[in-house]
Formats: structure tokens, C-alpha cells, sequence
């Protein structure tokens, strides 16, 4: 009798123990809390009761929806995890902001390779952070600004150029609206039209480990040029709002979102195009812009059963059927590649030129959420710059703040490179060093092919030079010896490629990627 | 202080003729002046009221009177939750005024009628936490009501218990306003072997009802303009938004344009139960800023 | 300056005397005023320090001197009382005790024991592989640990203090009932609570209300200010937070950031000198605009007194957020005045008159002060009128007689007597204009950006005040809680050195008991 129920007793625990078919897990009823944007809040209402009336796993989910902005939610989670939805809805700036923060459950490894094979390759890029771990759903493929016109004012043969647009506008006396003063997100496009970059990387906590920024440069000097010949015009307005057509303008640069109240404004006036090109010393460039996702995310969760359910829910929220019910009503772009070869999607005009200007866009990865508010004030410097010397002061100013972020953030230390040589200004990189736990220093940098591929490792404000060449222990031989004529302790590598340099204080170690 | 009190130039009548020239001319700027404040004071107020009932478009114009009139706005308001938030912020107003008053009067009377050891540093210690400033400690509050499950949906009790529970720090006026009730009606009901308590309702509070009066409206008023506070406690539930919350998510960057003629509408319903209650206790609210003023 | 005698004193003119006083503020009252500060604090430590003794002296004496009921109810609560027929003392003080030593038992001793840390274990995450799915699993939690670490911290004086009166009690009714007289019943010590104890009876509600959410959430935040609080370390959900000591205060303070930026004690100082100049002149701009509107509307002869009156008040019964919300749009660059004013073409192009950047953002700081003037006038016109009715009307009276114009009456008269009998008002006015969070952040929200004050806690622009900058940092990017509570401790302090000042130059800090 006793080994019998020693048999069945184990019996049981091995079918406990046993990895289950979910669809018996996951049957339940969950109450949770849904926040998206206001405009889809009754349609996601429907969706979630679709959900519950399809799904084949026996899942109910008794949702409590509300309206959070996209731009309120993160805002929101940050500040007490606890009580934010379940399932929340943000933008791409955002990510790295809410990984940190721990407001995002990493996806499981299933539901990774779904997002993987269904969506766009940036979107999935989007979510992905440096460590190769995915913690989000992307909702949308259509966050980036182009081009609405009034083609009354507007002719169809300047579109392509600023200096027309701004020359017509400044004779119809109409405002041209362009969010220069106080947003980063629309400035940064003079600066992406001249192939500067900042590209941000993040770990999977969320910390900023690097960051590749070349505003300061003289790249950055022309795009300031063509930004000051816009906010400067006294038809310029700094602004993306739909009304600004109700109130004088003939131009505004916005986004997907507006298309509904310009349409309303506008009728048949309206004109949409990707952004047009200027012009700096003989040489065009055309406008680049941000080019973004908005996210679905899921909040951590204790019950292993409600979380994978809440995944489930988000995949069906961001899967081809949502996404195209939310193209038909609201207009929005989707992320999911089969929504976006329908054909209702693809011949949409708005959408065709959102994904031209997306040609020259950059797509949004990881910012650090500060960068917004330093990056912002340049368009404020650039309108009341007199000189080159001011604009070039105004890059500076940028720069300098960049560097106190890492410096409240990680304590910084620079790797200054200067691949052909240290008189070729244009050629100059600075990379960051991201501090660890442990107090040493790291980063990772792509040297280029070029003459000279050095740099040296500086205290940003001192420019002390005591750290660099004279301490390397590990992987001498990757680099070049100068022998002793080295005063400013560079280090030249031998050849191109990724090298990742590692700084504790006496010794830098550097290893070829 | 009494409206039947001397006016400051009622002296003697003039009896040049010269002096009534001028004074007529004086008099006639004097109203032009008014004119123009009182122009400019209305402006604001019956832009929102006309923009209430504009129809052709829900974002801002640069124009004021409509093209087209309509309560459009006023009927769509029916469609969100503005109804549920008026009803939260009605519902916490009330209670407010009610409990808060009574905090105020027991704190007030208490400081301005009794002499006890702790009373000076206690009044100290009052002013002292009144100069911290009270935006941080929303993180905080936030967090006990939370574990009070104050929040969110149920933020109504929440927000009202933190209005009631922090209002004694505001006893400064009805304080004046005690002392100057004479303590000898104190003394004598004393005499007579009245409790404390008994003194309390019998003689003080029936000659304190301007400031009564006053104490209700302001703990009133105080509950339907909070935005910031509130907005930290609802924590994204509509269900637990005032009117300030809700209204002031409509003027949102990727709301305005759908909202901004019903954020008017709302605007409107918004200020007129309190205006109206405001003009009819106007007497009484004078007497409270006059005397807090003057009694410091 | 020397020192003036009395009549010196008053031989000098108003001026003068203000000067004087001013001056002798700096000179001689402040220094004495610390020096007095430092020898009293030591005196007072010394005094404190000698009554814990004699209590401790008297405790033990009780303990001693006492008989069995006394020396239990060190032990039990209120046994003593219970003994003694007190029923009702007893069984408070007994109810005390069991809840104190159950909560200390339950919860207090966690909190307690986890605040030198602030917590050992953040949150942990595990991958389900069932679910094929990651779960977090929090563990402790440093806010919380503050926060009732505090409260039970708060508990534990308050169960010595009732620890303290209950071996008082026992001493007292010991001596009563030697001395041969009856203890007091438990139904005169309700009555009491009406009568005699009164005081306390009213005061125990508000005060409880003001300790625990007032003064607690105040504790906490100055303690906030030695932790790492902020978005990175929110203390449950990433990681936990901890002491750190004054590191904060060297980053707020410190001049120089070892980088090419503005430092935030750059930041800290042009906010603050703007928000000095906000206070002063929205202070003083309404009260000058104010009285002049209220005698407007008082003088002799002017009809339809109270339609003006109720015009004007309209600002105070219409909550600032539609008012000021609206107002903030009027003026925006798409808004209705600049719409109007173009369409008179009386301008070209539309006024900028929240983004402006040239001086210093002037245009909108000008803005502000005016739209506040539109706010203010209101409370400052109801205040003068109820003042205006108690200057004794003879005054002008005889001042008439002797010739004197309008403009003399009001400097000779008016103004004195308001500036005298409304200066305690004008120091609150001003205080409270420092902290004005509303009226700013609703018209501007701080804007235009200050381009070289933004930091990495966020933007600051330069119609931001202390308060709204202070919000700013605890909604911007990085959370930086740590930050906000260095300068809310900073924002206390300026205003404390003002009201100090003031009240010590101010004429008319009148003796309280005067006004019965």
C-alpha cells in the first residue's frame, strides 16, 4: 500500500513537474489594465473582446481601459511601476527610459521569434536592446514628419527646395511651420539632412553605455547654416500642430497623426511630400528626419500565468488584423508586414510619403531621455546667432552638455579619435567611456579605414592627457608603438576594425572585436 | 468689518464750485478707467464662453465669435467621462468643505483661546513647516494613500483625506478673526459654569459666521482648480480624475486639437457653480481676506 | 553704524529710520542674533540634557519608592491605573502597549532594522520555462523602508512619551490616594476632555493629520536629499536606493562640474535671482495697482461701486486652471490676440510671446508679471477696501483743512497707514509669490528654454521659478528626486533668511494679544 502511494505520489509530481501544454495553463479569467491613446481606446475595447471570444488558450481578460498618451505612459511608469497598465503603449524614445526603470517584461523566447518573423526589421530593431533581448511589440511603423502643404500657395515644382518654399511662403505672406525651438525631434533633421549622427546604445538594464555624436562638427556647422536661413524667416513658425493651417500657414511639418484635422482644414488643398533639400555653400542636402515606432509593452508581472496571457494579448493587439482595423479607422501605420502589404495600406498617399521621407530618415534607436532637452535649445541659439562664431558656439554648448549627462550619469572619460591625424578637424570622433561597477572604464569604437587611426583618452573639461598608450598592458600589439616620442599618449591602431578599450586606472587593455 | 463703516472722503460737503469741476472731471476719468479694467478683465472670460459654442472647428482660431453657434461641444462633453469627474470633484468639494472647516475652527480656536505650555512653539513650528515647499512631498503622499488603496479609481476619498488631514496649517485667518472676539464673554459664560465646550458652541460660534462662511468657501473652492496634486493621485484612471485633471489633459499636445472648444464647454460648466456661489458669499469672503490680511 | 538712542532715533526721517534699521539688522542684530542662537542652542542642549537626567532620576525613584501595582505597570501599561479603580485610563494604556509590541513585532522591527540600508535585495527576475516567459519578483523596497522606517520611528517616541506619562500617572495617583483623596473617575476625565483638557481634545485630530501628512512627507523629503533616489534607482522596481551622504548638496552647490557646462549652482543662482525679481515685483506690483483701483472704485461719487467690484473679482472665483489655461493659449503664437492683431495689421508677424528668447526670455517674464496683475489686483483691491474704511476719516479731514492735495493725502496718510498695517501681509505675499507654482506653470510652463542653464536634469527655462523648476526635476527624463530635494531644502532656506529678515526690520510685528 505505502509503495503504491509512493508510486503515485511521485507519479503526480512528475506531471507537475512536467513543462504543460499551455493552452491548459493559461484558461483563466485575468483583470487587468489597458492604457493606449485616447483615439483608440473604444476600438482596442472591441479587439480585447475579440480576443477573448477567439482565442483557443480559454483566456478571459476583464481589461479596464484607459486613455494615456504615448507620451504621458512613460512618464507615468516611471514613476510607480505598481500601479501603470499591464499593457501600455509608448514611443520608441522611450524604451530605453521604461527598460530601466524595470516597467518592460522581456519577451519569452517564442514571442521573440514572432516579432522576429512578422515585423518590420527596424521596428524589431527597435525593441532590441543592446544585448540582443527584446522587450516590446512594436504597434506602429509611422512615426516620423514630412511634408503637408496648401498647393495653393505652394507650387509643385519647388517642393523640393527649402529656399523656394521659404521664398513663396515669405510672398504670399504665409507661415511656414517647422518645429524648431522647442522640440529636438524636428530639429534634428537639418542635422541628419548633413549626415551627422547620435547614436545611443544601452545595456539591458537600461543604462547608457556609449554614445557616437557628431553635432559638433562641420557637418553640424552647415546644417546649422540651413536651419538658420528657416528660423530666421520672419514667416517661420515654430510649430506641428494641424491648426497652425486654420491660423496662416501654407507649410507644416508633422506627422501621420494630423492627417485627419489638415484633410479637415485643408480638403483638396492639401499637398504631401517627403521634406525638401538646401542649400550651403553651392552643395544640397535634403532634409533627413526621425524616423520612429510606436510600442506595445508588458508590464513585469509576479504570476507566470497572467504574464505569458498579457504576451499573447499583446501579439494578437500588434498582429495583422489589429493593425489593419487601426490603419482603416485612425490612419496608422503599421508595423506588422503583412498588414503593411495590403493593399489599402501600401496605396495609402500618406503613408507613401511617410516611407519616402523614411529614405532619409534615421530610425530612432535608444536616446537618452535628456538628450531631448539639450538638443532642443540649439534652434533657439541658431535664430539669434549673428555669426559663424555663435553657431559654432552653439554646437559647443550642445556638446558640453552631452558630456555632463555622462558626467552625472557614469562619470565620463573621452576617447578622442582623429583618423587622419589630429589637423583634420573633420575627422574627429568622440567616443564615451561608460563606467563600470567595478570603477574601470569601457567602450567600444569602430576605428575606420584611414591615414592615421589614433586618438588619445581625455578628462572632458581638463583635457588631461596621463591616461592612454604609456598604460597599455593587453594588446600592445594591436596598436602602434610611437616609442617615445608620445607625449600626448595616443594610441594608433595598426588596423581598422572594432576594438573595445577598457581603462581601470593604471591600465588600459584593449581587445579586437 | 461692517459695510455701514465711514467712507474715507465723505468729509464735509464742498462748498467751491471749483472743487466740483474737478472733481466731476476726475470722476469721469475715474469711470473711463473702470471701463477699460473691467473690459479687460471680461475679455478672457467671454472668449472662453463664445468658443464654447463655436462648432465649425475644435482647435484654436484666431478669431472670437463663431461662425457657426451650436452646443455641439456641450453635447460631446455628455460623451466622455466629464460627467463622472464633475460628480468626483462635487462630491470632494462638499465633503472638504465640511470636515476642513471644522479642523480650521478647532485648530483656530484653540490657538486664539487657550494658554497652554506648547502653544507658542506648536505656532512656531506651524510657520516654520509652512516654509517648505509642498511639491515634493506628493511623491510621498502618494504612496501612503496608495497603501491605503487611495488611488487611481478610488481617489476620491483619497484626495479629500488629504485635504482635510493638512488643512489645520491654515488656521491663520479664522485665528484673527477669533481673537477679536472679546474674551470676556468667555469668561463670563465661564463663570456661569459653562464647559469649554459648551462656551464653544453657545457664545463663539453663533458670532463666527462670516468666518464660517468663509472657511466653507474656500475649502470649497480649493478642490476644483487642483490639477497637479490630483492628477498624481487619479494616476492615469479616469475614474479617479477631478474636472482640473480631466480638462487639463484635453489642452495635451495630441488632444488640443480634438478638445480645445470642449475644454471651453467644460471650462464654462466648470466656473459657473462656483462663480455663482462665490458672488452670493462675496460679503463674506471680503471679511476673511481683509481680516487674514490685516491680522496677519 | 553706532548704535542710536531712542531719541536719536526718532529724529531721524522714515528713511533714514528704515536704514538704520536695515542696517543694524546686519551689524548688530544678526550678530548677537547667532551668537545668542549658538550660546542658547548650547544652553538649551545643556538644559535638555539635565531634564532627561531628573526624569530618568524620577523614574527611577518611582520605580523604587513605588509599590507593586507602580513596578508592574512599568512593565504593563496603565496596570496601575487598572489596580486603582481607573478603568478606563488603564485600559487605553494597556490597548497602547498591545498594539505598539504587535506592530514592532509584525512589521516596525523590518522597517527598522532594513533603514542603515534602505534595503538588501532589489527586485529578481527568473524565466519561467513553462510559460516561456520572464517573471519579476520584488523583494524589498527602499521607499518603503523610508518611509515606515520613519513612521516607526515616530511610533517608538510616541510609546515613550505615553510610556513616560503613564509611570508619571502611577506616581501622581499613588501620592492622591496617600494624601487620602479619590482618584478621578473615568467620568471626569471624560468630561475633562471638554473642559479643562479641551484644548487637547480639539487639537488631536488636526494634529494627527498635520504629523502624518505633513510633517512625515516633510522628514522624508529632507532625507530623500542624503539618498540616490531617482529614475534609476526608484527602490523597487529597478534598483534600491541608498544613503550617500552630502553628495547631492556638493552637485547642487559646487561651482564648478569639471566640464564646460553651467554648473547647477549656476542654474540654482539665475533661477533664484528670477524668482526674487518675479516675487518683488508681483508683489509689489499688485499691491500698488491694487490699492489704486480699490480707491478708484471707493472714491466719493463713483455709482454702481459693487458691479465693479464683482467684475473684478471674477479672476478669484474662477479656478486659475481654465483662467490662466486660456489666458496662456490668448497669447500663444497661434492664438487670439496675435490673430487679431494681424488681422488689423497692426503687426507683420505674429508675437512670440512665450518663445522668445532675446534678453533673457524679457518679453515673457514681462508677461507674466503683467498677466499676475490681472490675477492679483483682485485680492489686493478687496483687502485695501476693508482697510480704507478703518482709517479714521477725521485725519483727512483735518488734512484738508490744512490744505493738503490728493497726492499729499495719500503719502501722508493712506500709504503709511496701509504699509504699516499690511506689512505682515506683504512678507507672506512675497513668500507666497517665491512659490507660485501656479500661475507660471500654467501660463508658461517655464518657457522660453534658457539654452545655457539646461542641464542633465532637465530643461529650465527662464520664467521658471525655484518651485516649478524643483518640478520639473521630479517629472524630467531622469527622475532625479535627490536633486528636487536639495533644492525644496534650498527653497526653505531662502525663504526662512527673507522671513527673518523681514520680521526683524518690518515696524509693525505687532504683540499678538494686542488685537484683544
Amino acid at each position: 500500500m505505502k509503495k503504491l502511494l509512493a508510486i503515485v505520489l511521485a507519479l503526480v509530481m512528475a506531471i507537475g513537474m512536467m513543462p504543460v501544454a499551455t493552452a491548459d495553463g493559461l484558461a483563466g479569467t485575468y483583470d487587468i489594465k489597458v492604457w493606449v491613446a485616447n483615439e483608440i481606446v473604444d476600438l482596442t475595447k472591441q479587439q480585447i473582446e475579440d480576443f477573448n471570444a477567439t482565442n483557443t488558450e480559454g483566456i478571459t481578460f476583464n481589461a479596464t481601459i484607459e486613455a494615456v498618451g504615448e507620451g504621458d505612459a512613460a512618464t507615468q511608469m516611471v514613476t510607480d511601476v505598481e500601479a501603470g497598465g499591464d499593457i501600455f503603449c509608448f514611443a520608441q524614445d522611450q524604451f530605453a527610459r521604461l527598460v530601466q526603470a524595470g516597467a518592460l517584461a522581456k519577451l519569452g523566447t517564442r514571442a521573440q521569434q514572432t516579432v522576429q518573423e512578422s515585423t518590420d526589421a527596424d521596428a524589431v530593431a527597435a525593441v532590441t536592446t543592446a544585448d540582443g533581448n527584446m522587450f516590446a511589440y512594436p504597434l506602429t511603423a509611422d512615426n516620423g514628419y514630412f511634408m503637408y502643404y496648401d498647393n495653393t500657395v505652394i507650387p509643385e515644382e519647388d517642393i523640393d527646395s527649402l529656399e523656394a518654399l521659404i521664398a513663396d511662403c515669405e510672398k504670399a505672406q504665409k507661415n511656414f511651420a517647422f518645429e524648431m525651438q522647442s522640440s529636438a525631434w524636428y530639429l534634428a533633421s537639418f542635422f541628419f539632412g548633413t549626415g551627422c549622427i547620435s547614436q545611443w546604445n544601452a545595456d539591458d538594464s537600461g543604462v547608457f553605455t556609449e554614445v557616437h555624436d557628431t553635432f559638433n562638427s562641420d557637418k553640424g556647422l552647415i546644417a546649422v547654416k540651413g536651419m538658420q536661413k528657416l528660423v530666421t524667416s520672419p514667416y517661420h513658425v515654430s510649430s506641428s500642430e494641424a491648426s497652425a493651417f486654420a491660423n496662416g500657414a501654407a507649410i507644416v511639418v508633422t506627422g501621420t497623426w494630423a492627417s485627419k484635422d489638415i484633410e479637415a482644414i485643408l480638403g483638396d488643398h492639401m499637398g504631401v511630400a517627403d521634406l525638401p533639400s538646401f542649400e550651403v555653400d553651392g552643395q544640397s542636402y535634403h532634409l533627413g528626419s526621425f524616423f520612429g515606432f510606436k510600442l506595445m509593452g508588458v508590464k513585469p508581472q509576479v504570476d507566470p500565468a497572467k504574464a505569458a496571457a498579457l504576451h499573447l494579448l499583446a501579439q494578437y493587439l500588434t498582429g495583422e488584423k489589429c493593425s489593419l482595423e487601426r490603419h482603416t479607422a485612425k490612419g496608422w501605420g503599421p508595423a506588422n508586414l503583412a498588414a503593411q502589404a495590403n493593399e489599402e495600406v501600401a496605396n495609402d498617399p500618406i503613408l507613401k510619403a511617410v516611407y519616402e521621407q523614411k529614405k532619409y530618415g534615421v530610425v530612432q534607436g535608444a536616446i537618452h531621455g535628456s538628450w531631448w532637452d539639450i538638443a532642443k535649445v540649439i534652434g533657439e541659439e541658431v535664430k539669434v546667432a549673428t555669426s559663424d562664431e555663435d553657431l559654432k558656439a552653439a554646437l559647443q554648448n550642445y556638446e558640453d552638455k552631452m558630456v555632463s549627462l555622462f558626467d552625472l550619469d557614469t562619470s565620463a572619460l573621452l576617447f578622442v579619435g582623429a583618423w587622419n591625424g589630429w589637423n583634420n578637424a573633420d575627422d574627429t570622433d568622440t567616443f564615451y567611456f561608460k563606467k563600470g561597477d567595478d570603477g574601470s572604464y569601457t567602450l567600444t569604437l569602430d576605428v575606420p579605414e584611414s591615414d592615421y587611426m589614433g586618438g588619445r583618452i581625455v578628462n572632458p573639461g581638463s583635457w588631461d592627457t596621463d591616461k592612454g598608450f604609456a598604460q597599455v598592458t593587453t594588446g600592445a600589439d594591436l596598436v602602434k608603438d610611437l616609442g617615445a616620442d608620445n607625449p600626448d599618449n595616443n594610441i594608433v591602431f595598426a588596423a581598422p576594425g572594432n576594438y573595445t578599450v577598457t581603462w581601470t586606472g593604471s591600465e588600459v587593455t584593449i581587445i579586437q572585436n | 468689518m461692517s459695510e455701514k463703516r465711514v467712507e474715507p472722503s465723505s468729509a464735509p460737503v464742498q462748498q467751491h464750485m471749483g472743487l466740483k469741476a474737478s472733481r466731476a472731471i476726475s470722476n469721469t476719468a475715474i469711470y473711463v478707467l473702470l471701463v477699460i479694467i473691467s473690459v479687460i478683465w471680461l475679455i478672457p472670460f467671454v472668449c472662453i464662453v463664445l468658443q464654447s459654442f463655436r462648432v465649425e472647428s475644435t482647435w484654436q482660431v484666431g478669431y472670437v465669435i463663431p461662425q457657426k453657434w451650436g452646443l455641439d461641444n456641450y453635447r460631446n462633453l455628455l460623451q466622455t467621462d466629464f460627467t463622472r469627474w464633475y460628480l468626483n470633484t462635487f462630491i470632494i468639494a462638499l465633503i472638504t468643505a465640511v470636515l476642513q472647516t471644522v479642523i480650521v475652527l478647532c485648530m483656530s480656536y484653540t490657538l486664539s483661546r487657550f494658554r497652554f505650555k506648547m502653544r507658542g512653539p506648536l505656532m512656531r513650528f506651524m510657520l516654520i513647516l509652512g516654509m517648505f515647499p509642498g511639491m515634493l512631498t506628493m511623491i510621498i503622499l502618494y504612496r501612503v494613500l496608495k497603501d491605503l488603496g487611495m488611488t487611481q479609481e478610488n481617489a476620491v476619498p483619497g484626495l479629500i483625506l488629504v485635504y482635510i488631514a493638512s488643512s489645520g496649517m491654515g488656521y491663520y485667518v479664522s485665528k484673527g478673526f477669533f481673537d477679536t472676539i472679546p474674551k470676556s464673554l468667555d469668561e463670563a459664560a465661564r463663570v456661569d459654569g459653562a464647559t469649554r465646550l459648551q462656551v464653544l458652541y453657545k457664545i463663539i460660534l453663533p458670532l463666527s459666521k462670516p468666518i464660517v462662511i468663509y472657511t466653507i468657501l474656500t475649502a470649497f473652492m480649493g478642490p476644483w482648480g487642483d490639477f497637479v496634486f490630483a492628477r498624481y493621485i487619479s494616476f492615469g484612471a479616469s475614474a479617479g480624475k477631478n474636472v482640473a485633471v480631466g480638462l487639463y489633459d484635453w489642452l495635451s499636445k495630441d488632444q488640443i486639437n480634438k478638445s480645445y472648444t470642449m475644454f471651453c464647454a467644460g471650462g464654462v460648466l466648470v466656473a459657473l457653480p462656483v462663480t455663482i456661489l462665490f458672488m452670493c458669499l462675496q460679503r463674506y469672503y471680503v471679511e476673511g481676506v481683509t481680516g487674514g490680511a490685516v491680522k496677519g | 553704524m553706532a548704535n542710536l538712542t531712542d531719541l536719536e532715533y526718532l529724529r531721524l526721517n522714515r528713511w533714514n529710520r528704515f536704514i538704520y534699521r536695515f542696517s543694524h539688522f546686519f551689524t548688530e542684530k544678526l550678530p548677537n542674533g547667532l551668537k545668542n542662537f549658538f550660546v542658547g542652542t548650547g544652553r538649551r542642549i545643556a538644559g535638555a540634557a539635565k531634564k532627561v537626567g531628573a526624569e530618568c532620576v524620577d523614574i527611577w525613584s518611582t520605580f523604587v519608592n513605588g509599590d507593586w501595582k507602580t513596578k508592574l505597570s512599568f512593565l504593563v501599561m496603565g496596570f496601575g491605573n487598572l489596580a486603582r479603580g481607573q478603568i478606563l485610563r488603564g485600559i487605553l494604556f494597556l490597548l497602547f502597549e498591545i498594539v505598539f509590541i504587535f506592530y514592532m513585532v509584525t512589521t516596525g522591527a523590518y522597517w527598522l532594522s532594513m533603514l542603515p540600508s534602505l534595503g538588501l535585495q532589489g527586485p529578481s527576475k527568473e524565466y519561467d520555462p513553462i510559460y516561456d516567459t520572464e517573471i519579476t519578483i520584488p523583494h524589498d523596497n527602499s521607499f518603503k523602508i523610508l518611509l515606515y522606517g520613519v513612521l516607526t520611528i515616530f511610533f517608538i517616541i510616541a510609546f515613550i512619551y505615553t510610556w513616560r506619562v503613564n509611570v508619571r500617572q502611577n506616581k501622581l495617583a499613588e501620592q492622591i490616594l496617600k494624601s487620602g483623596k479619590k482618584l478621578r473617575s473615568g467620568r471626569e476625565d471624560l468630561r475633562s476632555m471638554v473642559d479643562d483638557q479641551f484644548h487637547k481634545t480639539l487639537l488631536a485630530l488636526p494634529l494627527t493629520g498635520i504629523i502624518i501628512f505633513t510633517v512625515l512627507p516633510i522628514v522624508f523629503m529632507i532625507l530623500v536629499a542624503f539618498t540616490n533616489y531617482d529614475g534609476a534607482h526608484n527602490g523597487y522596481s529597478n534598483a534600491l536606493f541608498s544613503w550617500v551622504g552630502w553628495k547631492n548638496f556638493d552637485t547642487m552647490l559646487n561651482w564648478s562640474n569639471n566640464s564646460g557646462t553651467q554648473s547647477y549652482s549656476a542654474t540654482f543662482g539665475e533661477v533664484l535671482t528670477w524668482t526674487l525679481i518675479w516675487a518683488f515685483f508681483a508683489t509689489f506690483t499688485n499691491y500698488f495697482l491694487g490699492m489704486f483701483v480699490a480707491m478708484a472704485i471707493n472714491k466719493k461719487g463713483i455709482k454702481l461701486k459693487k458691479v465693479w467690484r464683482t467684475i473684478l473679482v471674477l479672476t478669484i472665483a474662477i479656478p486659475q486652471f481654465i483662467s490662466l489655461l486660456y489666458v496662456s493659449k490668448m497669447f500663444a503664437k497661434d492664438g487670439i490676440l496675435n490673430g487679431f492683431l494681424l488681422s488689423m495689421g497692426w503687426i507683420s508677424q505674429a508675437i512670440d510671446f512665450w518663445g522668445d528668447t532675446a534678453n533673457n526670455g524679457l518679453l515673457a517674464r514681462i508677461m507674466v508679471i503683467v498677466i499676475n496683475i490681472w490675477i492679483g489686483i483682485p485680492y489686493l483691491m478687496l483687502i485695501v477696501t476693508g482697510i480704507l474704511m478703518n482709517i479714521p476719516a477725521d485725519l483727512y479731514e483735518s488734512a484738508r483743512i490744512d490744505g493738503a492735495n490728493a497726492w499729499q493725502q495719500y503719502t501722508k496718510i493712506t500709504l503709511p497707514y496701509m504699509l504699516f498695517i499690511t506689512g505682515p501681509y506683504l512678507l507672506t505675499s512675497f513668500t507666497g509669490n517665491m512659490n507660485n507654482f501656479n500661475v507660471i506653470y500654467l501660463l508658461t510652463g517655464g518657457a522660453p528654454t534658457n539654452a545655457a542653464a539646461s542641464s542633465a536634469a532637465g530643461a529650465v527655462g527662464f520664467t521658471d521659478l525655484l518651485i516649478t523648476w524643483l518640478f520639473k526635476i521630479t517629472t524630467g527624463a531622469g527622475n532625479y528626486y535627490y536633486l528636487a530635494s536639495v533644492v525644496g531644502i534650498l527653497v526653505f532656506v531662502v525663504v526662512a533668511v527673507i522671513s527673518l529678515i523681514v520680521y526683524n526690520v518690518l515696524p509693525s510685528i505687532k504683540n499678538e494679544e494686542d488685537f484683544q
